[in-house]
């Protein structure tokens, strides 16, 4: 009788409420992201030294991090949850959750090592 | 009334010979105005007397007559035939094991109902006359109240298909309807059940349920309401 709805525990409050937060973050920075790439520079002509210019000010590696850190997060707790439903069994969960784990973090690695250089890079 | 040539494709499986289920199809004439229960009975009565299926009320009350029609979840007893043309594929609800034919076990559907605690619990003491509600309170609840348990949402929700320890939504929805009911005392026990990966956040708002529910209940809807009211509780 207990099988036909088995209690795990385990909440998903936290995760739902962390996929809303960073949907509404997604949005507000996709937005903002429109707005700079493709409003307010459409009129002019840009050049290799403007972009390098925005991308080394103070505010541009913040923004682009969070977008990293949400986007990551919002996209594999996306499929995390996905493949929770589709997949019962404790080992083949624990094999798609370390997947998710490691492609997330090589991404979380080379987006962050990108910012970084954008960052950094001496402009000639 | 016209009589109308029709076409119909039904899944059937008598478990004492069929090893799995198969098509078997029906050419037969009915009124153009029957409904699918109408073209079963003819089936049945008519043509073929070992067709199972359930039946009851003829009224899309009792909810014993959720089917799949062309790919759609249906009440056979409210469904004209006109709506599908005249070629009908005629299954069982998915998600469920087949007992016989049109027939499946909703054992596991009710149980699941009934983990969730589907009366009033009252903790004060009984009232003189009855309990007063006002229209705002009553109409929280109001359109949740008009499930009549026939299973064709649950049917319909992916998350269901692989996964059979998900509460469900036709579970669900009754969680919502008590917990948001201004006389029940029982919300925070209900909460915590809900509260868990096989209950509440499985789904995961597809809209399949609200599409089945032959009664037009906005099941998708309250189950949102149900997880902000989850997640404010566990705050």
């Amino acid at each position: 009788m207990e099988k036909n709805f088995k209690q795990t525990s385990r909440s998903g409050s936290m995760a739902w409420l962390l996929q809303r937060i960073s949907a509404v973050i997604l949005f507000v920075l996709l937005l903002f992201h429109f707005i700079v790439y493709h409003f307010l520079t459409q009129s002019r002509s840009v050049d290799y030294l403007q972009v390098m210019k925005r991308a080394q000010s103070w505010w541009f590696p913040l923004l682009q991090f969070m977008f990293l850190l949400t986007a990551l997060y919002h996209g594999l707790n996306g499929v995390w949850s996905v493949l929770e439903d589709y997949t019962t069994s404790k080992f083949w969960r624990l094999v798609w959750y370390s997947l998710l784990l490691t492609v997330g973090t090589i991404l979380l690695f080379v987006g962050t090592l990108t910012i970084i250089k954008l960052y950094t890079l001496k402009i000639a | 009334m016209a009589k109308a040539d029709i076409s119909v494709k039904i899944l059937r499986f008598q478990p004492e010979k069929d090893k799995k289920p198969h098509w078997q199809v029906y050419a037969i004439a009915v009124d153009d105005e029957s409904t699918i229960l109408d073209v079963l009975n003819e089936i049945h009565w008519q043509h073929d007397g070992t067709l199972a299926y359930r039946r009851s009320c003829r009224s899309s009350i009792c909810g014993s007559c959720a089917m799949k029609v062309n790919g759609r979840n249906v009440l056979a007893c409210e469904t004209p035939i006109h709506r599908f043309g005249s070629k009908l594929k005629i299954e069982p609800l998915s998600g469920f094991n087949i007992i016989k034919d049109l027939v499946v076990d909703l054992e596991p559907f009710f149980e699941k109902l009934k983990r969730i605690k589907p009366y009033l619990i009252l903790d004060k003491p009984l009232p003189d006359k009855e309990y007063v509600q006002s229209p705002e309170q009553l109409e929280q609840i109001g359109e949740s109240t008009l499930c009549i348990l026939c299973a064709a949402c649950s049917a319909a929700c992916p998350s269901s298909w692989p996964n059979q320890d998900y509460l469900g939504p036709a579970a669900l929805l009754k969680a919502y309807r008590f917990i948001f009911d201004s006389r029940d005392d029982g919300a925070d026990d209900r909460l915590e059940i809900v509260n868990d990966k096989n209950g509440i956040w499985r789904c995961h708002t597809i809209f399949n349920c609200m599409e089945a529910c032959p009664k037009k209940i906005k099941i998708t809807e309250y189950l949102s309401r149900l997880k902000v009211k989850v997640v404010e509780n566990s705050l």
